[in-house]
This record gives C-alpha cells, structure tokens and sequence, in this order.
C-alpha cells in the first residue's frame, strides 16, 4: 500500500490553518442565522472544549489526574451567581468565578500536589464533595440546596460569544505551552517526575503553575454557565460525571495533545447531542464502555497514536 | 586539589534496614573515583543521598564547602552535581533533543545548539527527532549521558554507566568521562564491570553493607583480603 496515512496529514497540515480560520469565520457569524437551539448547543460545545482543554494542563500535561476539576466550575457558577443577585454585571461576575476558582486552586493545590499521583486524585475527588455539601450548608449565601435564582435575561448570544472566547483563548493557551519549554517541563512530570527533580526542574512549582493555569477556565465558564442556566443548586454545578466526561473527552481525543481535547470534545458531545439525547440513561454506560475501550484499546487517544505512529510534530 | 564533595557518617535506614551506615568519604576536584560493592550495599543508596532523592537521617554532605544535605534534589543539581540512573530514567514520550533541551534555562536557541553538539558527540544526532522511548537501551543510556552535561556541572555521579552498553561505544562513553575528568570535572561511578573500574578510576571506594570496607588505588583494592571476602566469601 503506498499511501500512507502520515504522509497525507502532514500533507493536510497546510490547510489546517486556513481552514481553522474559515471555521472560526463561520462560528463568529452563526448568531446571524443560527437558530436558538444551535446557539445553545455550540455555546454547550464551547464550555466542553474549554473544560477538556483545562483538565488538559493538569492531567495531559504533567500526568496529576484530577478526579475534581468540576470543583472549579462549582466554584466559579457561585462565585457569578452571588455576584449577579447583589448586581453585578455577568461578564465581570464570571471573571471573578475564574480568579476564586484560580485562589481555590492554590490553596487547594499547595499540600496537595505534594501527594504522589493516586493520592492527588482522591483528594481531588474528597474537595468536590466537600464544597459540594459547603454549597447547601451555608444558606444564607448559597441558598443551600434550594439554590439561587438569578434574575431573569436574556443572553444566550452574548453567553455563547463569551464561551467561545474562553474556549480559544484556553486553546492558545495550550498551543503556547505545548511548543514551549515549560510544556515540556509539565510533561517531564508525567514522564518521570524523580528525574525531573535530579534534572534540576522544580516540579513542585511548575505542578502548581499548571493547576492554577487549569482552574481558571473552568471558574470562568461555570460563572457563564449560572448566567446561561439562570438557576444553580449544589447537585447541579458540582457534579461528578462532568469531571468524567472532561476526562473521557481529552483520553478519547489524546491527553498532553493541543487538539486532542477539542477532538474528544467535538465528537462526544456531538454524539451526546444526536444519539444519546434519544437515549439518556445508556448516556453513562456508554462513557464506562469508552472509558474502558480506551484504556484497553489506544490509551494515548486518537491524536497521541496518530503522534507517536508517524512521529507527527506536537502541533498537530 | 581542593575537596570537591565531602560526605561525613552518613546514614540511611529504611524501616529497620541500615542501608548506609555512616560512609564517610572525600572528593579531590578533577579526578575519577569509583565505587563498587556487592549487590545492595547502600551504592545507589548513597547516590541518593547525595543528590536529595533520598533523605538522609544521621550525617553530613559538603559540597564546594556549603552544606547540600537537606536540599531538594533540582536545588543540588543547580549547585553543579548531575546524576544519571542505574535504571535508565529518560522522559520516553519526548524526543531526544527535548530530554536535553527541558535541562536548561536561558535562550532556547543556545539551547538547541547545546543539544544538538551533544548528540553529534554520541553519534546520535539522527535520532534526535524521535522518541526517546523508541531507542534502544544503549542509546538511551547515552541519552541519559549527555542530558548531565548539558549545564556543564562540577561533579558528575554515574550509576552503572557500562551496563547494557556494547564495547564499542563504551569505549566512546569512557573516552567522554576521560575528558570530561580533563576539563577539570569531577566524576563518581558506581560500576560491577571491573575492567571498567580498574581501568578508569583513580581511588575506589569499597562499600559492603552498607559501611565503607576500603579505600584507595584499585591495584591496591584488587588485592585487598577483605575487598575479596566481601565478593567471594571467605
């Protein structure tokens, strides 16, 4: 067989951009023509490339699975929701969701990260049911489990411009650190971490880097996300199956990868929308089924196996 | 020369295992020293020690007069001591250009170029675009080799550096450390190959559980009647 599936994607590669560029075109004007729904299910898009794309920094990169990251968009949905009930405009509100989720990283992170692999990844999951059960004990500025009405808007268009920006500029972001030396130090970590230590890496502190780095999305897209849904409560920003599907999206599409996230991101929750809906109890049987396919099958994901296959650079 | 690395009564226990037991031992700046011992008595141990992988719980490591004992390990390497592995301890899903190039600070060009001088060096500069993972196990070793010299440090502790690695390019790898000594380097090697020993080192250190046996020219040490107790047994 001459062809060869490495040849023709580095031979795609050029048109990768431009391509990118039409399709970014195209998503800026969707609002134009697009029909309610389809704003809101792109918008939904957004915030999964932007979540996936997060977990990315921290469990892609440095290989610290964390089994909370949903923690942080819990974190930024109350942060916005309090502020937009005491009037604060949304946008801002949601940027203040983002640097408490970045605080809570830190705090969090600090005596954390000092856990080896699997500890840091209970622990992750311990902190997402604590601020979870947090969130419906203090009443007074939750609302508790009743939850917190915010007042009625109209924004959809608006929210999905925004989900959009945090989405690309997370994706930058990673593309930045993927093709720089601090990329490579992340992933020095999830090589071999005691090497990089004798190498003369402050692992330590580029862990923490890449945690802060990877809360903050995910706070600002939750503050978004109160805004959008317009009514939080403890069970429904703090769920544990969003963490999941972060996860299974950046496995299924390459972990440590730039597009691997937006590729798991894409395809699943494409199919969520299209199959699943019609389906929505096999919805978490079928993230086990892929879960397990690919760990079994391909556990560097579509991406990273195309990669490695074909020695392709870490930019495709 | 000056005392480059002074280790006084050092000791490490694991659990109710003593597995260094107060080795005390002095580094001359520029020369090559080697370190042998049977199987498990406290050489990789005390490698540890000395880098910070391990902490020690009794004794002292000096190194160009300032007390390490007690640093991190990535502090330690930035002192000017570089270490490589009994167990190859490359980053196996980045290239071989990229396991030298994470080493350094500074401008990523000169960097590059660093990387690149590396690899013609060990004739690898072919493979430096691929996986690390994907090379053999000499070549990796050779890999772990140069990464150490890619800041240039004072003093270079090698874990095995002969094992696994043909003859042909262990000669090249023993002409490195040669030079390197040449230059006015430092260099500790844990070594079982004694032809590498005897033909490499100035003074070795015997160590045997976990205590320091003798210490001295490796003539004299061949010959030494508790060096070949410790191998052989009486």
């Amino acid at each position: 067989m001459n062809w060869n599936l490495g040849e023709a994607l580095r031979r795609w590669a050029r048109w990768f951009r431009p391509g990118l560029g039409v399709l970014l075109v195209l998503l800026i004007l969707y609002p134009l023509w697009g029909t309610g729904y389809g704003v809101r299910v792109l918008l939904q898009l957004f915030m999964w490339i932007a979540l996936a794309q997060s977990w990315n920094l921290i469990s892609g990169l440095t290989g610290y699975v964390s089994f909370g990251h949903v923690a942080f968009f819990g974190m930024g949905a109350y942060t916005a929701g309090i502020l937009v009930t005491q009037g604060v405009l949304w946008p801002l509100a949601a940027l203040a969701g983002g640097a408490m989720a970045v605080i809570l990283a830190f705090v969090i992170g600090w005596p954390c990260l000092r856990l080896k692999g699997p500890y840091f990844a209970i622990a992750m999951l311990g902190l997402n049911e604590v601020l979870r059960v947090a969130a419906s004990y203090f009443e007074g500025l939750t609302g508790g489990g009743l939850g917190l009405s915010l007042p009625t808007l109209d924004a959809s268009v608006r929210v999905y411009y925004a989900m959009g920006v945090v989405a690309a500029a997370v994706t930058v972001l990673t593309h930045a650190i993927v093709t720089s030396r601090f990329g490579l130090r992340l992933m020095t970590i999830r090589e071999d971490e005691v090497a990089a230590e004798a190498m003369g890496i402050d692992t330590f502190r580029y862990k923490i880097y890449a945690f802060l780095l990877s809360a903050a999305a995910p706070g600002i897209v939750g503050g978004l996300a109160a805004r959008d849904m317009g009514y939080i409560e403890p069970v429904s920003v703090f769920p544990l199956v969003t963490t999941i599907t972060m996860i299974v999206m950046v496995l299924f599409g390459g972990k440590g990868t730039i597009w691997g996230p937006v590729l798991g991101a894409v395809i699943l929750f494409g199919f969520q929308e299209l199959v699943w809906a019609h389906f929505p109890h096999a919805h978490q049987v079928l993230l086990g089924a892929i879960i397990i396919t690919v760990v079994l099958a391909m556990p560097r994901g579509i991406l990273g196996v195309l990669q490695q296959k074909y020695n392709l650079p870490r930019t495709i | 020369m000056p005392i480059i690395l002074q280790v006084k009564n050092l000791v490490k226990r694991f659990g109710g295992v003593t597995a260094v037991n107060g080795v005390s031992l002095a580094l001359e700046a520029g020369k090559i020293y080697g370190l042998i011992g049977p199987n498990g008595s406290g050489k990789t141990t005390l490698f540890n020690c000395i880098t910070g992988i391990e902490e020690r719980d009794a004794g002292a490591v000096g190194f160009k007069g300032r007390r390490i004992d007690g640093l991190k390990p990535h502090q330690i390497f930035h002192r000017g001591i570089g270490r490589t592995f009994q167990i190859i301890r490359v980053f196996p899903e980045l290239t071989a250009r990229e396991n030298l190039m994470v080493v350094t600070s500074g401008d990523l060009e000169r960097a590059r170029q660093r990387a690149e001088e590396l690899l013609r060096f060990v004739k690898l500069e072919r493979l430096a675009d691929e996986y690390a993972g994907n090379l053999s196990y000499g070549q990796q070793k050779l890999v772990e080799f140069i990464r150490v010299l890619m800041t240039d440090p004072e003093l270079i502790l090698l874990d095995e550096p002969a094992a696994g690695v043909n003859r042909t390019l262990l000669n090249e790898l023993l002409d490195a450390v040669r030079a390197l000594r040449d230059r006015g380097k430092t260099i500790l090697l844990v070594e079982h190959d004694m032809k590498v020993v005897m033909g490499l080192c100035e003074t070795v250190f015997v160590l045997d559980h976990g205590e320091k046996l003798a210490e001295g020219p490796p003539g004299v040490i061949q010959s030494d009647e508790r060096v070949i107790e410790a191998y052989f047994g009486r």
